[in-house]
């Protein structure tokens, strides 16, 4: 199934425009890239498509590469001077690299780098220079990455940044690619209170409207007047990041250990081989149908499925389970695709119930009482202290987690904890050396010492819900909330001001033909969507439950709006809590 | 996209109006090959192989998807067309044929390439250019060609059922219901299955054309049951082989993560000298001699 929204529209922008505009039948090239467009160029193709437009080989530019002079290089690179130095070194001696240079920049070339390359005997081979204008990783369909981990750090360090300034234009560039590619000129909003979200808004406001002038399609169309970006920080919501999460995505990348989203587990086959790694990504049609489920559904879902396919080829259905997927595979090798990723779903719901009930089973009841400070039969809950202490006793459970419990704790205290009962809390949980996390969490604005730094600040008031959940699943991660007050246009204007005066909603408008006059727009179906955007900017991070809002919120306006959301980086509640330890910390200059 | 070659070459002319002598003859992009380093040309050739292997070896898949295209029409054609029915099946069953022997000739190929590759590989070494290309394009060709069989494999399906659900129609018509049990019963046993079947339909309110519809479409079931299974051993060759692989292989971070830095040729000299200078005879057997000094030197 081909990949919908974001990655589709990314993935088209580059195949067609990058790769297919320089293909010659008959000659191959080269394609260089550097870490950041290599992340977006893998986020949204494989290599069996860019092979089949004529790539031969992908290489990264900060290598030391073979040189292959018989054939012309496509350059896939961001315009930094690292980037463009290690360009210019390939053409620099009596020997070439490559034949020709095919130049294509993520976004904005700065006029130094420019005038070098101008000045280098680049410029004597270069067939094709161009700003693609997309420096953002397309996540998923409706989530995007600006790939970048150290931003909590950059933000809310206690330490003095001085990068932070050029941090902000960065992302703010970034910001205005995706709104480019998109083709939307969305109203900007951010959420009154920390200045860092005035601050982004504004960057990202100038760098629209530069790109606008450019490209003047930008937000063009009735609907499109209606596009919001929202910019909110982190602290916003501290307590969807740290939540056990029961829905299949957000609870696998919780509970075990995944990394750039590979899973790797064991499993008997028709080789020798036990060992798999899979992918999960949105290429994985079960995958996009199972990720936001939830986990006691996903199980029987995937058994369901399996029992229908195997019917469906007159397989043997008696013991369709996951040990006699290889038997299967032996007898219908065709359908090695389907059978394995039959196999690899019920694996990893095996290893997610598994691991839930080893420890995270005791935590879940406590944690979704404190967060909506109310038990599951709606009684608000009397004595939290007492439901906590024996989870902080418990030397079986992992340090981790009982910093999640204790600032759940804080957080359902709503004006904070004195410090005195800080330090026992901590004293009986025995986390003395992961302790700085709790306090650091005030660097993000969020009130944790009664009387302290952040003091009379509170969490945002919660929407009733009537919804029936399942009675662990009960949180609703509090930006879906915005979500859907932004789109029935409830959002209040004093905590989210606008940048600039929202584009009027034009009734009058210029009759817009809709035979003549659209030669010119090359749209593909996928990004000229008509109906209005909103886009959701994290400072900070972003959690799987809050990607899983967006998706659920789209659905609920039939398709009328498409929610957006992304941040610089996607967190688990363990990599949140790590970026929290260092925020006081000086960096690490290998980083 | 912003275009921004015009402006590049509007600053790299500017500059050479102000120092032409910083760059001596024009050069030509299009015209003549570079002369300069001997060890390029030594590259070309075979990664001009390879990729005219490859280029012929995806041009032979293009065609393997038309002619599943092919089958998939002219099984359509089986629904709606009466007339020729023992014509179109024999046209179904050569254009399958004529794909699997397509496919057996692919496969051998790209086993070929695989092997190649390797080879490739243990030359080279895995990260030279030439070896890394070579694997590749035998991963991605390996990837398209899986594919057009598992269409081949779904237009047969697609046929099975169809004929199965013929066959049981046409029964009904004649007033006996025949059960999937049954039917599988009757395929397996081949001709056999179809004597069977035609005595047990003689009581039953028979029509010679009606019988017919059946028998055609057993026999076709059971030549395609038997097209299958040849198949069979090819799918399981290729379902190791993805096995193998991890899916990492079409992945394009994990492709340019894993390649290490290029180290030129001249390190394979230097072992050699090294080598060479170990099993020097002077210095093996007479240690004290002058001329070991001399080479020692070295």
């Amino acid at each position: 199934m081909a990949p919908s929204g974001l990655k589709a529209v990314v993935g088209e922008k580059i195949l067609n425009g990058v790769i297919k505009s320089v293909k010659k039948e008959g000659e191959w090239k080269v394609l260089i890239v550097d870490h950041m467009s290599m992340r977006i160029l893998s986020s949204c193709c494989k290599m069996s498509d860019i092979l089949a437009e004529g790539v031969t080989i992908v290489e990264d530019i900060n290598k030391r590469r073979e040189p292959i002079s018989s054939l012309e290089a496509i350059y896939l690179i961001s315009p930094v001077e690292k980037s463009v130095r290690a360009l210019i070194d390939d053409f620099k001696d009596a020997a070439f690299t490559y034949k020709a240079a095919h130049i294509f920049f993520t976004d904005t070339c700065p006029d130094g780098l420019f005038a070098e390359i101008g000045r280098s005997r680049v410029a004597k081979v270069v067939k094709t220079l161009k700003e693609i204008n997309v420096a953002f990783l397309p996540y998923e369909s409706q989530v995007f990455s600006l790939d970048d981990p150290n931003s909590l750090y950059s933000f809310y360090s206690s330490k003095p940044n001085e990068g932070k300034e050029k941090m902000i234009e960065t992302l703010a560039e970034q910001i205005a690619t995706l709104c480019d590619t998109l083709k939307e000129y969305p109203a900007i909003r951010y959420r009154k209170g920390p200045e860092e979200n005035a601050r982004l808004a504004d960057e990202v406001y100038q760098r629209l409207t530069a790109h606008k002038a450019d490209n003047p399609t930008m937000g063009e169309g009735a609907d499109k007047a209606r596009s919001q970006l929202l910019i909110v920080d982190r602290g916003f919501d501290p307590i969807s990041p740290i939540l056990h999460e029961l829905t299949f995505q957000a609870m696998a990348y919780d509970l075990l250990d995944i990394k750039q989203d590979i899973y790797s587990y064991q499993s008997t086959g028709i080789g020798n081989s036990n060992d798999r790694e899979v992918l999960l990504d949105e290429d994985d049609e079960l995958w996009v149908a199972l990720r936001h489920m939830h986990i006691a559904d996903v199980t029987k879902k995937v058994t369901e499925l399996l029992q229908t396919f195997c019917q469906s080829k007159r397989m043997n259905t008696d013991n369709a389970n996951i040990k006699d997927l290889s038997q299967m595979l032996k007898k219908m090798p065709q359908y090695q695709k389907e059978l394995s990723m039959y196999s690899t779903h019920l694996h990893l719901a095996g290893a997610c119930m598994k691991t839930y009930k080893a420890s995270v089973d005791k935590l879940c009841e406590v944690e979704q009482d404190l967060a909506m400070g109310e038990n599951e039969e709606g009684e608000p809950l009397k004595d939290a202290m007492k439901s906590i202490v024996p989870v902080l006793l418990d030397n079986e459970i992992k340090a981790y987690d009982k910093i999640r419990i204790i600032l759940l704790y804080i957080f359902h205290m709503k004006k904070g904890i004195g410090e005195e009962n800080l330090a026992k809390l901590i004293q009986h949980a025995n986390i003395m050396a992961d302790s700085n996390i709790i306090n650091n969490l005030q660097n993000l604005g969020c009130n944790i010492i009664a009387g302290g730094r952040n003091a009379g600040i509170t969490l945002p008031e919660r929407k009733q819900r009537t919804e029936s959940t399942y009675q662990l699943s009960r949180w609703v991660p509090i930006i879906k909330d915005v979500m859907e007050n932004a789109i029935e246009d409830k959002l209040d204007r004093k905590q989210w001001p606008f940048i600039s005066d929202p584009a009027p909603i034009n009734t009058t408008q210029t009759a817009v033909s809709a035979r003549f006059g659209h030669w010119h727009k090359n749209k593909s179906p996928t990004e000229y969507r008509s109906g209005p955007r909103l886009i959701i900017f994290v400072i900070g991070g972003l959690s799987h439950s809050e990607m899983r809002s967006a998706y659920e919120v789209t659905r609920a306006t039939d398709g009328k709006w498409e929610v957006l959301i992304g941040s610089s980086h996607i967190l688990t509640p363990t990599s949140f809590l790590n970026d929290l330890k260092s925020l006081d910390q000086v960096p690490n200059p290998d980083c | 996209m912003r275009d921004m070659l015009q402006r590049l070459q509007t600053i790299s002319e500017e500059l050479e109006d102000y120092e032409p002598e910083l760059y001596g003859d024009e050069y030509d992009v299009d015209k003549g090959t570079l002369s300069q380093q001997a060890v390029m040309f030594e590259n070309t050739s075979p990664i001009d192989d390879i990729l005219k292997e490859a280029h012929s070896i995806s041009k032979e898949i293009s065609l393997l998807h038309l002619e599943v295209e092919r089958l998939t029409i002219n099984n359509e054609r089986f629904g709606t067309s009466v007339r020729r029915l023992t014509l179109l099946k024999k046209d179904s069953d050569s254009i399958a044929r004529g794909i699997q022997q397509r496919g057996g000739a692919l496969h051998i190929r790209l086993q070929a390439l695989g092997q190649e590759s390797g080879q490739l590989e243990e030359r080279e070494g895995p990260n030279s250019a030439v070896s890394r290309i070579a694997r590749a394009q035998h991963d991605t060709l390996s990837h398209l060609f899986r594919k057009a069989m598992n269409d081949y494999n779904e237009a047969e399906e697609m046929q099975r059922s169809a004929c199965r659900r013929r066959i049981k129609r046409q029964a009904s018509i004649i007033g006996t219901e025949i059960t999937d049990e049954q039917l599988d019963g009757m395929v397996d046993k081949g001709g056999e299955g179809w004597t069977e079947l035609s005595q047990s339909l003689q009581g039953a309110r028979s029509s010679r054309w009606a019988m017919c519809e059946i028998k055609g479409r057993h026999k076709e079931l059971v030549e395609l049951e038997v097209r299958l299974k040849e198949v069979h051993d090819l799918f399981l060759d290729m379902a190791v082989l993805v096995e193998e692989q991890s899916s990492k292989v079409n992945n394009i971070e994990a492709n340019v993560c894993g390649t290490q830095e290029y180290t030129e040729k001249i390190n394979v000299n230097v072992k050699r000298a090294l080598q060479y200078k170990r099993k020097n005879p002077c210095q093996q057997c007479c240690p004290c001699l002058p001329c070991w000094n001399q080479n020692r030197l070295l």
